[in-house]
């Protein structure tokens, strides 16, 4: 008994957060920087920034067989490796397939990394605010249920946000787009800027460039970080810290507060629910390398875990109160997955600029706000909108290929840089579907004898027809833009494929339709909250990481305000 | 043509008998002209030598180096070993092995033994060929080279010389340019500043 109370004293903490990617690492700098004893649990290895990035400085030529992955390699990666662009240089980010299986009633991609700092060192990098345009838009067209804020709830995180990670950027002044505290942008290319001064001409529309993670200025309060060197070889970890990531950023933040204790190999697969007391008292955790239980507590619980790891921790947290899962008595947890639609567009050639040529391999893209369903743009075809991302660069030497010579004139025509090509790919955003969701799989159990989830999701009728729009209309602007060769293309893509999941536990403002309140608590157990993809409510177009970091910042200043208070 | 024969037939072109250590050499296929780089952990020792002679038609050397410089021989034959699958190996295999038959039915010898002439004028007759029929490579083209796919073997082999080539550090370095950390990104400069294309 007294050993008992003494185990579950040590194992106690002010707060525990629940996954160390691009939300978690917030929640734990945050917390922990407002004074909170914090469990940082995370299921995979250690990753610490710098030291554990094997490849960061690698050349081409010190990869075997020009970093292609080998049969065996695929065999661990059946799903991982659908992403098409996973190499020796990253593949020990993504998951064993083998080991972290779950079942595809249709077609979605799982796109994962179990280690500390997750995605968030494999990132896109693109870092855009949702606009008031976006938080309405669900109550406005009746879909799914209305945001329980509005952009003015978010906009001093975002601010918050951005301010300490980094954002390189251009200010437009678009309401659908809002500007945020940007640092230098990135220069555009010279097709790239003929591109945006000819669609401004003939189109009205904006191209700006890619709004990115990235620093092109010194953080005056982080001088651990470095300026973007434009090695774009980010995904290997950078060396200089120029992106963030959590391991480049908020995790070190906590660390230096003291007050974070980091656990690794610790996977969480159920919130501890104290009946008497009418509250979530704890976690429970499997030990991945020891195969041993362990319970600990906290007055309040951060779940990171990403839009799939956390609805299956809630699935998974069955008491008496909960039958169907902790926070679920609106039958919401798992429901209205949503990720974005891309790899549809189209792409042309430039003639006029073979003497012009770029130093440095830039780490982004240009970027086309949304423009339809806007004003007096109308769709007749769907709702909502898609942004672009794309951009141009001169075809690189492995366009030899298809050359008709070869020996010494096709070497010598490869020592100059290709024709000028741009592309563009849509990103569309996908409404949520009550019936596009997520399950708790009891029969089948992965490696460490727990539950797995069954995935059942497609894209409907509203994200066809807006993809048949990605398209053409990519086309229509190079066309109008005076770029040759036009191609459309359409290429396959899962749901999934985004990497942009969300949805499965969205915030709202009743309990009896949704999971979360406006400050991310679980309704029915409000000292659990949720500030991953989990939380969204609608998907918007825009790549989503900037406000799960905002969702998360300003949960945490609550979640801290109420524990003083004497609320939770 | 075997190895004797090549022996008697380079005799007579020589106009001298090939004797003592020499032809001890030959007989041996330890000293086989021309001669193999690498020791090959997938190809015979016959096929090694197709590949090496093959790919420096495609990318041969020049004032800058070529693809036996840049160890491309060796880099084919460890991404047969090690990435392709056994139907896609078994292809390429099938591929060489009409290849070089068609050497000796056009010039009756091994494309290897063939002169510098002969194996270019087969490389333009199968590179002519393959295009003429349509090779659909698309944008992404270069990704086929390690996935071995329905494209003919001479198509295959440029691929693979090609990707080998300019990944290595002599390709990447000395015929075109590499820079692992340029600095800050600018878009817009003459290409008369940069100079050679970037090979990343």
């Amino acid at each position: 008994m007294n050993l008992n109370i003494e185990a579950e004293k040590q194992n106690t903490y002010d707060a525990i957060v629940v996954g160390t990617g691009i939300s978690g690492g917030w929640a734990a700098k945050e917390l922990t920087e407002k004074g909170l004893k914090t469990l940082v649990l995370e299921r995979g290895r250690n990753v610490k920034h710098v030291v554990d990035y094997p490849t960061m400085t690698k050349d081409p030529w010190d990869f075997p067989n020009a970093g292609r992955l080998t049969p065996e390699d695929l065999k661990m990666l059946p799903v991982q490796s659908r992403t098409n662009w996973i190499g020796q240089d990253t593949k020990h980010w993504w998951v064993n397939d083998l080991e972290n299986p779950y079942t595809e009633k249709k077609p979605f991609d799982w796109i994962r990394g179990y280690h500390e700092g997750g995605r968030s060192i494999m990132w896109g990098k693109q870092t855009y605010r949702l606009s008031q345009m976006d938080f309405e838009a669900n109550a406005k067209d009746g879909v799914g249920v209305d945001w329980p804020i509005r952009y003015n709830d978010l906009a001093p995180w975002y601010d918050h946000v951005e301010s300490y990670i980094g954002v390189s950027g251009q200010a437009e002044g678009l309401s659908q787009l809002p500007d945020g505290k940007f640092l230098p942008p990135m220069e555009l290319n010279c097709v790239e800027e003929v591109f945006r001064d000819k669609v401004a001409e003939k189109f009205g529309r904006k191209i700006t460039i890619g709004r990115v993670a990235h620093l092109t200025a010194a953080l005056p309060h982080d001088p651990s970080r470095g300026v973007c060197q434009s090695r774009n070889l980010c995904s290997r970890g950078c060396p200089y810290g120029a992106y963030f990531s959590s391991n480049s950023s908020t995790l070190p933040a906590a660390a230096r507060t003291g007050n974070m204790t980091l656990r690794p190999h610790s996977i969480v697969h159920s919130i501890i629910y104290d009946e008497k007391k009418g509250k979530a008292v704890g976690v429970r955790v499997l030990d991945a390398e020891t195969k041993q239980e362990i319970e600990f507590f906290a007055k309040i619980i951060f779940l990171n875990a990403s839009t799939l790891g956390s609805a299956f921790i809630l699935l998974n947290s069955v008491s008496n109160r909960f039958p169907n899962g902790l926070g679920n008595g609106s039958d919401q947890v798992g429901r209205n997955l949503m990720d974005h639609q891309y790899r549809t567009g189209a792409e042309a050639e430039i003639e006029g600029f073979d003497d012009k040529y770029y130093i440095g391999r830039r780490p982004n893209g240009i970027y086309i706000p949304r423009f339809r369903n806007i004003g007096n743009d109308k769709s007749t075809d769907f709702i909502r909108g898609y942004g672009y991302q794309g951009g141009g660069s001169r075809d690189s030497w492995a366009r030899g290929v298809a050359e008709m010579s070869f020996g010494e004139e096709l070497k010598e025509s490869l020592t100059s840089p290709g024709p000028w090509k741009i592309g563009i790919t849509g990103f569309g955003e996908c409404l949520p579907y009550s019936d596009n969701r997520v399950t708790l799989n009891t029969d089948k159990k992965d490696v460490y004898g727990l539950s797995t989830l069954t995935i059942d999701a497609e894209w409907k009728a509203n994200e066809k027809a807006m993809r048949k729009d990605m398209r053409v209309t990519a086309a229509e602007m190079l066309e109008a833009s005076g770029f040759k060769n036009v191609s459309m293309y359409d290429a396959p893509n899962n749901i999934g494929l985004g990497i942009h999941e969300m949805g499965t536990a969205r915030m709202g403002r009743d309990a009896k339709t949704s999971v979360l309140n406006k400050w991310n608590q679980v309704h029915e157990a409000p000292n659990v909250f949720v500030t991953d993809g989990a939380a969204m409510t609608s998907s918007a177009c825009q790549n989503p990481s900037l406000t799960y970091m905002a969702l998360t910042a300003r949960a945490a200043d609550h979640a801290v305000s109420e524990l003083k208070k004497g609320n939770l | 043509m075997n190895r004797r024969e090549a022996i008697q037939r380079a005799s007579l072109v020589l106009g001298y008998a090939l004797t003592g250590p020499a032809i001890v050499g030959v007989l041996q296929g330890c000293k086989a002209s021309p001669e193999l780089t690498y020791k090959p952990v997938f190809f015979s020792e016959d096929q090694a030598l197709l590949i090496s002679e093959l790919s420096e038609i495609i990318i041969p050397k020049t004032s800058t180096p070529g693809a036996k410089d840049a160890g491309v021989p060796g880099f084919i034959d460890q991404m047969l070993k090690e990435i392709y699958t056994k139907e896609q190996q078994d292809d390429f295999l099938k591929g060489l092995a009409e290849f070089d038959a068609d050497a000796e039915k056009e010039y009756g010898d091994h494309f290897a033994l063939c002169t510098p002439e002969q194996r270019t004028a087969l490389v333009k007759k199968h590179h002519d060929a393959a295009f003429s029929k349509g090779v659909d490579l698309g944008s992404t083209a270069w990704w086929n080279a390690g996935g071995g796919g329905k494209t003919p073997f001479i198509v295959k082999a440029k691929e693979l010389t090609i990707l080998g080539f300019f990944t290595s550090e002599p390709g990447a370095t000395k015929v075109l340019q590499y820079n692992q950390v340029p600095g800050p990104f600018k878009g817009c400069v003459p290409l008369a500043e940069v100079g050679k294309a970037w090979a990343t």
